[in-house]
């Protein structure tokens, strides 16, 4: 049950707050960071446990167990620590820990900070109940919890335009995906009568392969959405608009990469399949590639490393592809303390020059040297410099497609590594190269020391890969020689391009622009994919939507007040020519229709009695019907 | 305790024979009373709820002979899938009184309409003798029609007439059935006919299915017989639009579920000589209906109208569900019921806040709720959340249900649709997200406008409105079985029933 409180305790916290008036919450946020310590806690804790009990059968389940939520024993929470679990559970309550400090620094001006800090809580707990969920659907439920959560933060600013179309665009485009993982569910449940890991992936082997691909890839669509993939990517660099703290958080560590973790979860549904895995490989190359050429042209800091994030993510899906969870699940680890390392110094930065523009920063090294320091960590991880994590992960992965015989997309891989090196090197230089900023400061210790502590880890992480892959149950390598050679080559070209081109003033980059014009547009427009989504899907539904609501009042109802109003010219003549046997019925009924298709034309307000008149011929019409059946009646009451 | 279900369906008649007695000169007596009588009629469905046994079928029964020439019988009694409604219905017309505290034209009139309203209600979701029925259902149309008509907004007359003819059209075709039924099996008992209606001919059930499709559907409501709804809310008071979604709609559901399935089962899923089977053409209604439904609600510039619209798409979900012919489908139907009353309830009760305070339910004039009334802006919000589907919110728990159940039915063996109408009906809860996060957008978030700019936030009377519902909203969302241990044995009961059908 010590399980269950991971996250039930920021669940809490945030049951406490949101329900709080503006100011007793501002003044009990304190509440929150309680409860994220304590999760942290005891997610060592549960570290531990696993950590002691590695070894033997690999990947097995510490602790297992399942709560009915329905009558069925198919929908319920269920809580799964594995050695996966016990990964994800530390890295969400180290980074969620670290942001929450951070965020005492960087949001404490706002008016609203008690409810970032509830949605903070939230958003936590739906994290961590994403990473213990045995079973697809408490999965998804929580995945959606993290969705409206990340909806909250982008849109945390509401009172401004940008937000609050990005929060809206974020929630859509996600839950594009999400339509997927509905019938992903609804398809195992078809096939298995469950949701449960332990039931669904071992029947998966048995499935047809066309029913394995189907899940696989429907389960695929949702996590190109949460980690946006391509062509599901576009919310992602609109998502910044929210406060930098959630976004290294949410949309950099943590639920960006739940996709990856969900289809590392499913990995044997997609290994049944085959073709599923050269789906998921083709995403993720050409998402690696998009995201990277994209960062490229970016002037906004926090845009550069949302594109980077994309790429990254992209990188992990190759991963996935290869069948290698190990190496996708490594990167996602590395990635998330680097990224979000690289996020929070972001936020010191466009703290410390009021700006997210790169062209006006510069020069920052010398007035902010820890920011300078723990930010160079950062970004040489995600270069892939030896000794820093984000080489060993890279590295993984490059050897898994080599393994796997997957050579063009290895050449592709090693192209989105130099991209990698080559812009985050561009924005180092902008940023802490030359001089500009000027008037900039060091930020508060509070901020400082998280980012610190993230730092250190990227630091020291790589060196624990081979110790990582065996705690996941693989054999674990250290990086072959040769390969390690071409990818520190590949990094230390970018970096030295990237050099060469912005702080040595190698190239002249207006004039490549103006020689570029047609690429250079291509990647300022983002490929032409927000514009074409707009065009072909947002503007044609509304259209789409307008027709059908014209349609709705034009034909459909007016098809009904047709009827009504033949009706009535019928029983005028019906009244004019009376033939009527039962007449005193009818003629009511018939002076009653009469009013009202009168009514029904001319839409107008009327007489108190003229509603008397009309509800007694509405009872009448009732009466005569029941005189016409009577007949029928009686000859069955006689019959019987 | 079966005397009790008499009170629960009688109690609010004798209310609104009282209200009719109060003295003129107190018209704030009205109120009081029936408050205190729907209240005590909520507390006594409390206790039947209670005092429910989930593991036995029909209990609380009454059963005495009414119309004895013609084999007519008060027969009420509860199972697990009437005493959702039964609670539903109470807790909703308690909520709409006391969201009808402002009423100061003719009060006792209304006061005595409202509990009117609830007695035929209440009596349609625990009827089991057809005649009772049909009684209780066309009971239900008049104090609606004078609730619309004399309480309503400007275009009253038309709408409160529209839905008049409508219903009543529709309910006509019913009637017919109910009675051919009768000359076909000599009974007019709801258990009884389930296993006689189901030995009926193919061609005659066909038929049959028609007539009480009619019947149902208009009140659903099914596309295309939907367009007397939107006119209906729209001119609708409050109370009015909180019954008619919370409560009316579920009727014609219910109907098919108590009726439809278990009478006439051949006729869903075999059809007759040259007569296609209705299950494919449930189905393949029921995923218009949600997309149509969602798409006309998203180009909507009227609050209530888009909330109006969005009831069709949502019961396009229960249609599905029910046409699934799976235990998770009606299990996920009658979720869908509960917590689109719930929910829809809540939605109104919050347009009818703003509506109060600005007089205007125009989309383009309204924005800011959150910064300038936070507690409205917040009921607001969270009430859109649970109506997109939000998983920990209850309309989640059906909408998800439905869609398990109709992709089993569409991909079991001899499936007779396709799992394509899945597929669309999925698409629903994407277009769902579209019309209401727009609407939270423009609503709830950014500046107050002027309108928005003098409102003042929820009373104390208001709030006891909401909470009961937002409370029910995530108890029901997230632990399911709150609900679904009453609604799914009755299901399973309900499918075994129809045996090899």
């Amino acid at each position: 049950m010590m399980l269950a409180a991971i996250p039930l305790l920021p669940a809490a916290a945030f049951a406490v707050l949101a329900p709080m008036s503006r100011a007793l919450r501002n003044s009990a946020k304190t509440v929150s960071l309680v409860a994220m310590t304590g999760s942290l806690v005891l997610a060592l804790v549960a570290f531990a446990e696993v950590w002691s009990a590695r070894g033997g059968e690999g990947t097995h389940a510490v602790f297992h167990a399942f709560l009915p939520i329905a009558p069925g024993h198919a929908f319920g929470f269920g809580l799964l620590l594995d050695p996966v679990s016990a990964v994800m559970l530390l890295v969400v309550t180290i980074v969620g820990l670290c942001v929450q400090v951070y965020s005492l620094g960087y949001m404490h001006t706002d008016e609203r900070v008690g409810w970032y800090y509830a949605v903070l809580s939230l958003f936590s707990a739906a994290m961590l109940a994403v990473v213990l969920a045995d079973n697809f659907l408490e999965l998804y439920m929580a995945w959606e919890i993290m969705g409206l959560c990340s909806y909250l933060l982008i849109g945390f600013w509401h009172t401004e335009e940008g937000p609050r179309k990005a929060s809206i665009k974020a929630f859509l485009t996600t839950r594009v995906g999400d339509v997927g993982f509905g019938l992903a569910l609804a398809a195992m449940f078809a096939l298995t009568g469950s949701f449960a890991f332990d039931v669904v992936l071992p029947a998966s082997a048995g499935w047809a392969p066309g029913a394995a691909t189907l899940v696989a890839l429907l389960l695929l669509f949702a996590a190109m959405g949460k980690s946006a993939q391509f062509p599901l990517h576009v919310w992602l660099p609109d998502a910044m608009a929210g406060p930098t703290p959630a976004s290294a958080l949410i949309h950099a560590a943590t639920m960006v990469a739940a996709g990856v973790y969900l289809v590392a979860r499913a990995l044997p549904v997609f290994v049944a399949s085959g073709v599923a895995l050269t789906v998921t490989l083709a995403i993720g190359i050409v998402t690696a590639l998009l995201g990277g050429t994209l960062a490229l042209v970016q002037h906004d800091i926090k845009k550069v490393l949302a594109y980077s994030t994309i790429s990254q993510l992209g990188y992990m899906f190759v991963a996935l592809g290869t069948a290698s969870e190990v190496a996708a699940l490594y990167h996602l680890v590395t990635h998330a303390f680097f990224k979000s390392l690289l996020f929070l110094g972001a936020g010191v930065i466009i703290h410390a020059t009021h700006t997210q523009d790169m062209r006006e920063m510069g020069g920052l090294r010398r007035k902010m040297p820890v920011t300078t320091a723990v930010f160079t960590v950062g970004a040489l991880a995600l270069a892939g410099v030896f000794p820093l994590s984000g080489f060993f992960s890279k590295d993984e992965i490059l050897a898994s497609l080599l393994r796997g015989g997957h050579y063009w997309f290895f050449a592709g891989a090693l192209l989105a590594a130099l991209l990698t090196a080559f812009y985050v090197t561009r924005l180092w230089v902008r940023v802490f190269w030359g001089t500009g900023s000027d008037h900039a400061h060091e930020g508060h210790r509070v901020m400082l020391a998280p980012m610190a502590v993230l730092a250190a880890i990227t630091a020291v992480i790589g060196f624990a890969s081979v110790a990582f892959a065996g705690f996941l149950g693989h054999e674990g390598e250290w990086p072959e020689v040769g390969l390690a050679a071409a990818s520190t080559l590949t990094a230390l070209g970018g970096i030295g391009a990237a050099w060469w081109v912005y702080s040595l003033g190698g190239v002249d980059t207006e004039a490549l622009k103006a020689r570029l014009k047609v690429p250079y547009d291509v990647l300022v427009q983002k490929y032409y994919m927000d514009a074409l989504y707009e065009a072909a899907f947002v503007k044609p539904y509304e259209a789409a939507a307008r027709a059908l609501a014209a349609f709705d009042l034009g034909v459909i109802d007016g098809a009904v007040n047709g009827v009504a109003t033949l009706w009535v010219r019928a029983t005028q003549v019906s009244r004019n020519f009376d033939v009527n046997v039962i007449d005193g019925a009818v003629n009511g009924a018939a002076d009653a229709v009469v009013e009202a298709g009168g009514k029904l034309r001319r839409l107008q307000t009327g007489r108190v009695q003229s509603y008397q008149r009309l509800i007694v011929g509405g009872l009448v019409l009732l009466l005569a019907w029941v005189m016409v059946l009577w007949p029928l009646l009686k000859a069955a009451l006689k019959g019987a | 305790m079966n005397w009790l279900l008499n009170v629960v369906v009688f109690l609010p008649l004798a209310g609104a024979l009282a209200a009719t007695l109060l003295p003129k000169e107190s018209p704030g007596a009205a109120k009081w009373l029936a408050a205190v009588v729907t209240g005590a009629d909520l507390v006594f469905a409390a206790v039947l709820v209670a005092r429910f046994d989930v593991a036995k079928g029909y209990q609380f029964a009454t059963n005495v002979p009414w119309v004895p020439q013609a084999n007519i019988h008060y027969h009420i009694a509860v199972d697990g899938i009437s005493i959702t409604m039964l609670a539903l219905s109470a807790l909703l017309s308690f909520i709409a009184v006391l969201a009808s505290w402002r009423v100061e034209n003719k009060p006792a009139t209304y006061f005595a309409m409202l509990m009117l309203l609830e007695v035929g209600m209440n009596g349609v979701f625990v009827a089991l003798d057809f005649v009772l029925f049909y009684v209780f259902w066309e009971l239900v149309l008049v104090p609606m029609y004078f609730l619309i008509s004399m309480w309503g907004g400007p275009r009253r007359e038309y709408a409160s007439l529209k839905f008049f003819l409508y219903t009543l059209f529709g309910s006509v075709f019913m009637l017919v059935g109910i009675v051919a039924l009768f000359l076909y099996t000599g009974t007019f008992d709801l258990v009884r006919l389930a296993s006689a209606g189901s030995a009926l001919p193919a061609h005659v059930q066909w038929w049959l299915f028609l007539a009480f499709f009619l019947g149902f559907a208009v009140k659903v409501p099914v596309w295309p017989l939907h367009t007397w709804l939107p006119d209906a809310h729209v001119e609708a008071p409050t109370a009015g639009s909180v019954l008619l979604a919370g409560v009316l709609l579920k009727m014609g559901t219910y109907g098919f579920i108590r009726v439809g399935l278990p009478v006439l089962p051949v006729a869903l899923t075999k059809g007759a000589n040259g007569l296609p089977p209705w299950q494919p053409i449930l189905v393949v209604l029921a995923a218009i209906s949600i997309v149509y439904g969602a798409a006309v609600a998203f180009a909507q510039t009227d609050l209530k109208k888009l909330v109006a619209y969005s009831s069709v798409s949502h019961m396009g979900f229960v249609m599905l569900g029910i046409a699934s012919l799976t235990v998770a489908g009606i299990d996920g139907a009658v979720a869908v019921m509960f917590s689109h009353g719930l929910v829809t309830g809540l939605l109104f009760l919050m347009v009818g806040m703003v509506y109060e305070r600005g007089h205007t339910r125009k989309i383009e004039d309204l924005s800011g709720l959150m910064p300038q009334v936070p507690r409205i802006g917040a009921a607001f919000a969270l009430a859109s959340f649970a109506s997109l589907g939000l998983p920990g919110m209850s309309g989640f728990v059906g909408e998800f249900l439905s869609l398990v159940g109709g992709w089993q039915a569409a991909t079991a063996k001899g499936a007779i649709f396709s799992p394509a109408w899945v597929v669309v009906s999925a698409v629903g809860v994407l277009l769902a997200a579209a019309y209401t996060l727009w609407m939270v957008q423009r609503v709830v978030l950014g500046n107050p406008s002027r309108t928005v700019g003098t409102m003042s936030d929820m009373t104390g009377r208001e709030l006891a409105t909401v909470v009961p519902l937002v409370t029910l909203t995530l108890v029901v969302g997230i632990y399911w079985s709150s609900l679904l241990r009453f609604v799914d044995p009755a299901v399973r009961a309900l499918l075994a029933g129809l045996g090899g059908a």
